[in-house]
């Protein structure tokens, strides 16, 4: 298995003359599972699409395990795609939705009715196979539209936006079991998604789109913790984003904030720069030695159950949100109240500086 | 719904409006049931004009034309319809536009100038006047019926199902008949009962176009009428009511027997 599963090269699309996908280069590896995360607009369905033969690029090549297939139709690729609204066949039964794929490609009876079986068992829908997808909750849906395309065994198994229809709750607990699935058929799962969440949980690799281009791509912590971009550091999770002057291992920012920070070589002494600190990396007591420490106001207090935001003012103009875990040792008494002078700190690492 | 005061003249309104409606229709089958030879006069009850009509030959004729002419006109103009419906609603841009103009233009002409027109074009490439051509003008004119009532169920398709059979192997035709030509299928049933009964009680289109025999039952009754009105003729109505009666209630039944929407809800008004 020398191939990846799945290579873009250079691949742009068009729509007029605005590309939705500029110059994409994206190698996935077999058995992944694989998220195109970014808001609407960013390119992530066209490319998704575009694997799954709906949509042609305008240059540029696909290859899925080593074969050119740039130009091959749906019906000529061995890929499945779990569509948005799960573009289940209302006339026919969910033994007959799962079992479409094996028909067409002429399998045997007694092959198509052990893996229908099979995946029927897989989906824990074994009891339903006569009924018609409308009489079916949304979750079992979801399921039927799974095992129709994983009956077929592909190379890639594409998903767009797979869990977007579901509740809060049922998606949770789809996202814990999509993910025992691919580890139990070993397929590469491709999944669209704007939900960072979503793509946190289940992906082992996430790349954020944005603008038709890859931001960042990288493991889940990777992502979250060393945002590459202003962008990434914002669409991913709550950052604190400051804007200041870069000067030898300082930032000032407005209200003549000095915040010492790592030493960056590729910024030249006063340039304009972008500072992240994820809320939760600000402390409020217990320093560490060697830590950035910075006094405020507190202007908010957010109580939203397991957690407390703080909304705290550097200077004039300049706020931060801190967030405190409300764990068994935490008192109520000891929570700030707004207008009270706190000291900030935080790790010289947390707290990144964006070119 | 039981508390809210209905007004008398809603009521006297309603029964005054169906009286006139039905009035006449209640008079053509009460004397297809008459004894005697009179049109004014209810005597006796009988079938004999049902016998009559049985006897005729001419009429019997006529009916089997019309039957056929439905039949033809159903079959040609769901086959073409479906297929232009599909074209209109993904054919985007300028070229979908007109031709989505220009297939309403049918539905807005005079029946009687399509009629004419149809005539002279015949005549024109002195193609004899007969059943053939009844058939290929009835086509002519159901289709503009059939895709609009399709049309909206077209564009109401999620598109992803068809990507969705091409995805699982479908080649396009196959993708085509497998799934969107069934989930289709209520309104395409529907609009041919439509089609197959708008078809059979055409009269102008019918009149101009048809040969001298046999002629469609619409236009031989119209000419058997010039010749003083028959009492079978009440007979050959009252059947044809009920065969109204019946292809109404398949159209309203079929989108209930599929358990959804997408028959004919202009008329059954949902």
């Amino acid at each position: 298995m020398a191939h990846p599963a799945v290579r873009l090269t250079a691949v742009t699309k068009s729509f007029g003359t605005a590309p939705a996908v500029r110059n994409l280069d994206l190698d996935i590896a077999q058995g992944e599972f694989f998220a195109l995360l970014g808001p609407s607009g960013c390119g992530k369905t066209t490319t998704l699409r575009m694997l799954g033969g709906f949509t042609t690029p305008t240059s540029g090549s696909i290859h899925l395990d080593g074969v050119d297939v740039t130009n091959h139709p749906p019906n000529r690729r061995d890929v499945n795609t779990v569509f948005q609204s799960y573009a289940l066949f209302d006339h026919l039964t969910i033994w007959d939705n799962i079992a479409f794929g094996l028909k067409r490609r002429g399998r045997p009876t007694a092959e198509i009715r052990e893996r229908v079986g099979e995946m029927l068992d897989l989906v824990q829908l074994g009891d339903m196979a006569t009924r018609r997808p409308r009489t079916l909750s949304g979750g079992q849906r979801q399921r039927v539209a799974l095992a129709r395309a994983l009956v077929n065994r592909p190379k890639v198994l594409l998903l767009d936006e797979p869990l977007a229809a579901l509740d809060l709750k049922l998606r949770r607990q789809m996202q814990v079991e999509l993910k025992q699935i691919q580890r139990e058929v070993g397929i590469t799962f491709v999944f669209v998604t704007h939900d960072q969440d979503e793509a946190l949980t289940m992906a082992d690799r996430v790349a954020v789109m944005n603008g038709g281009v890859v931001e960042q791509c990288g493991a889940p912590e990777d992502v979250y913790e060393r945002p590459a971009s202003r962008f990434v550091a914002s669409f991913m999770g709550t950052s604190n984003l400051m804007t200041g002057v870069y000067s030898g291992g300082t930032v000032t920012l407005d209200g003549d904030v000095r915040l010492p920070v790592a030493q960056r070589t590729d910024c030249a002494d006063g340039s304009t720069v972008s500072l992240s600190v994820r809320p939760e990396k600000i402390w409020l007591s217990d320093f560490e030695p060697g830590m950035v420490r910075v006094t405020g106001v507190i202007r908010e207090t957010v109580y939203s159950g397991p957690t407390t935001t703080y909304l705290i003012d550097l200077a004039p103009g300049l706020r931060v949100a801190a967030l405190e875990q409300n764990t068994a040792r935490a008192r109520r008494e000891d929570r700030w109240e707004g207008g009270e002078e706190v000291e900030l700190g935080w790790r010289p690492q947390d707290c990144l500086v964006l070119a | 719904m039981s508390n809210v005061r209905r007004p008398r003249f809603a009521i006297g309104t309603t029964m005054a409006f169906f009286a006139l409606l039905y009035a006449p229709i209640v008079v053509v089958v009460l004397f297809s049931f008459n004894g005697q030879k009179s049109l004014s006069v209810f005597k006796g009850v009988s079938l004999r004009w049902y016998e009559a009509f049985l006897n005729d030959q001419e009429l019997l004729q006529s009916l089997g034309m019309s039957l056929r002419v439905s039949l033809v006109a159903m079959v040609g103009s769901i086959v073409l319809g479906v297929a232009l419906a599909l074209g209109l609603v993904r054919t985007k841009g300028a070229l979908g536009t007109f031709a989505g103009l220009v297939m309403l233009v049918p539905l807005v002409t005079p029946e009687i100038v399509t009629g004419v027109a149809s005539m002279m074009l015949f005549k024109g490439f002195g193609i004899p006047l007969s059943t053939g051509t009844v058939m290929i003008a009835e086509v002519t004119f159901s289709i503009s019926y059939v895709t609009v009532i399709l049309r909206s169920r077209v564009a109401a398709l999620n598109p992803e199902l068809e990507e969705a059979a091409m995805d699982l192997g479908a080649t396009r035709w196959q993708a085509l008949r497998l799934v969107t030509l069934p989930a289709l299928l209520p309104a395409i049933l529907a609009s041919a009962v439509l089609i197959f009964a708008l078809v059979f009680d055409d009269f102008v289109l019918a009149y101009f176009t048809t040969g001298v025999t046999p002629q469609p039952l619409s236009v031989r009754i119209y000419s058997a009428i010039r010749f003083g009105v028959q009492p079978t003729i009440n007979a050959v109505g009252t059947l044809m009511l009920l065969g109204s009666i019946a292809l109404i209630a398949l159209a309203l039944a079929i989108p209930r027997f599929f358990g959804r929407r997408g028959g004919l809800s202009i008329l059954s008004g949902e």
